[in-house]
């Protein structure tokens, strides 16, 4: 079977990207698959609370200070039958500031675990480590809540994602100088993505054409946490087609995950909230996620839609 | 799809396909009214509100054109001049180690072209 790695991320805290991440993690472990799930919340990590699991060593920190040699080692066992863990660190302060080399090399070893899931819970924000991160992943899951605080940070770590990917692509052909141009175009209203690639496109249509297919190459999947009513599970759909119309992204909505009194209950008494709830409405839409998600990756390996490009 | 808001067609805007039922069609104007409504968190710190207004505005005449089938046969007929039409299911599947054409229609070698002009001019 081949290896998948995801990113839960988001650009707001308190969203539910680690309740995503440790529940998704222990329902494809209880489907027979191993699974390594990484705390890449550098910053502030807590996923071990949400599986019950008490701190202990080795971490995340052990593998990036070279206390350990291989991020595998840093990987320990839980309670639960194929499900791993690796802890972020709470005893190294500023980890979450890591050297570039580090982040390259953490990425390097993640890619290489022996292990058919990886999942990457990350930090809150835009940062380059946490892009990067959710840039490396395939899929991408933004998790947001029906708020406008987290519907307004969900569109900005889209933006951010948008940037860094073309950031990289324009590093790579060594068009830097294209880079300052679309921060200042993209900065000025949220139909300047496309007035950037006009522009682009008439000043230069290859390279115009290279990055807006980079571009398409970028899909994230999105998940309305803690939905209380239709209407919120409508408002997922919304955001994807404003997402896909706007910001040029082709972004897949999974769908919502209900709100459920009893996952803060779960999160009080230390217990994770999945073995639990098998039939609660909450592990149901977790459960039908995991699987519009096998069918995304079958999305994401197909050859890109046709790219109809404006007239230069 | 790298339009401008302004440049979307009406089907984009009410996002249903081109071969879109009446009660697709239906279901896509209300779910374009709900996204675009005023006071809509889906639009919350990205779209302008002079903006929203436009589209709304676009997205009734969208409707109005597409509800009825004279209006529509015409306005597909002006919309197949500018953009051609490609349905979203290709005519292959996947399978376990290569592709397999499913609905892609018989392969036409020289012989049969032979025998189709014979037929016509014999």
């Amino acid at each position: 079977m081949d290896k998948r790695i995801w990113a839960i991320g988001g650009g707001k805290g308190g969203t539910g990207k680690s309740f995503v991440a440790a529940n998704l993690g222990l329902h494809l472990a209880s489907l027979d698959r191993e699974v390594i799930l990484i705390d890449a919340d550098l910053g502030a990590p807590n996923l071990h609370t949400l599986l019950g699991i008490k701190p202990s060593h080795p971490d995340l920190g052990d593998f990036l200070t070279g206390a350990v040699p291989a991020l595998e080692a840093a990987a320990v066992e839980t309670p639960f039958r194929n499900l791993r863990l690796i802890r972020g660190s709470e005893n190294i302060l500023f980890i979450a500031n890591i050297a570039h080399y580090r982040k390259l090399r953490l990425l390097r070893q993640i890619r290489q675990l022996p292990t058919q899931n990886v999942i990457l819970d990350l930090g809150t924000g835009s940062s380059f480590n946490t892009l990067d991160f959710f840039l490396s992943a395939n899929p991408g899951v933004v998790v947001a809540t029906p708020e406008p605080t987290a519907i307004e940070n969900t569109y900005l770590f889209l933006k951010s994602c948008i940037m860094r990917v073309l950031k990289l692509y324009m590093d790579h052909y060594k068009i830097r100088d294209l880079h300052q141009k679309m921060l200042d175009q993209i900065e000025k209203n949220s139909q300047s993505l496309y007035g950037f690639f006009k522009s682009l496109m008439e000043s230069d249509r290859t390279y115009g054409t290279i990055l807006y297919r980079a571009l398409r190459t970028f899909r994230p999947c999105l998940v309305m946490n803690r939905a209380r009513d239709e209407n919120d599970v409508l408002l997922g759909r919304s955001v994807a087609d404003v997402v896909r119309k706007y910001l040029l992204v082709d972004m897949k909505y999974l769908g919502a995950i209900p709100y459920d009194e009893n996952v803060p209950a779960a999160l009080r008494a230390l217990k994770p909230y999945y073995p639990d709830h098998r039939d609660a409405p909450a592990s149901r839409a977790i459960r039908q996620m995991s699987e519009e998600l096998a069918y995304s990756i079958e999305f994401t390996l197909r050859t890109p839609p046709e790219i109809r490009m404006p007239d230069a | 799809m790298l339009k401008r808001i302004e440049d979307w067609n009406y089907y984009e805007l009410l996002s249903v396909e081109r071969t879109a039922s009446q009660d697709e069609i239906w279901e896509g104007y209300q779910s374009a009214l709900a996204t675009y409504r005023d006071g809509s968190l889906a639009l919350y710190g990205l779209v302008l509100e002079s903006e929203r207004g436009l589209i709304l505005e676009r997205i009734q005449e969208a409707f109005q054109t597409l509800r009825d089938p004279a209006k529509r046969k015409e306005y597909d007929l002006a919309l197949l001049r500018h953009a051609p039409y490609f349905p979203p299911q290709a005519p292959f599947r996947k399978s376990v180690g290569k592709l397999e054409i499913d609905e892609a229609p018989p392969r036409q070698t020289l012989w049969s072209r032979i025998k189709r002009l014979w037929a016509r001019n014999p």
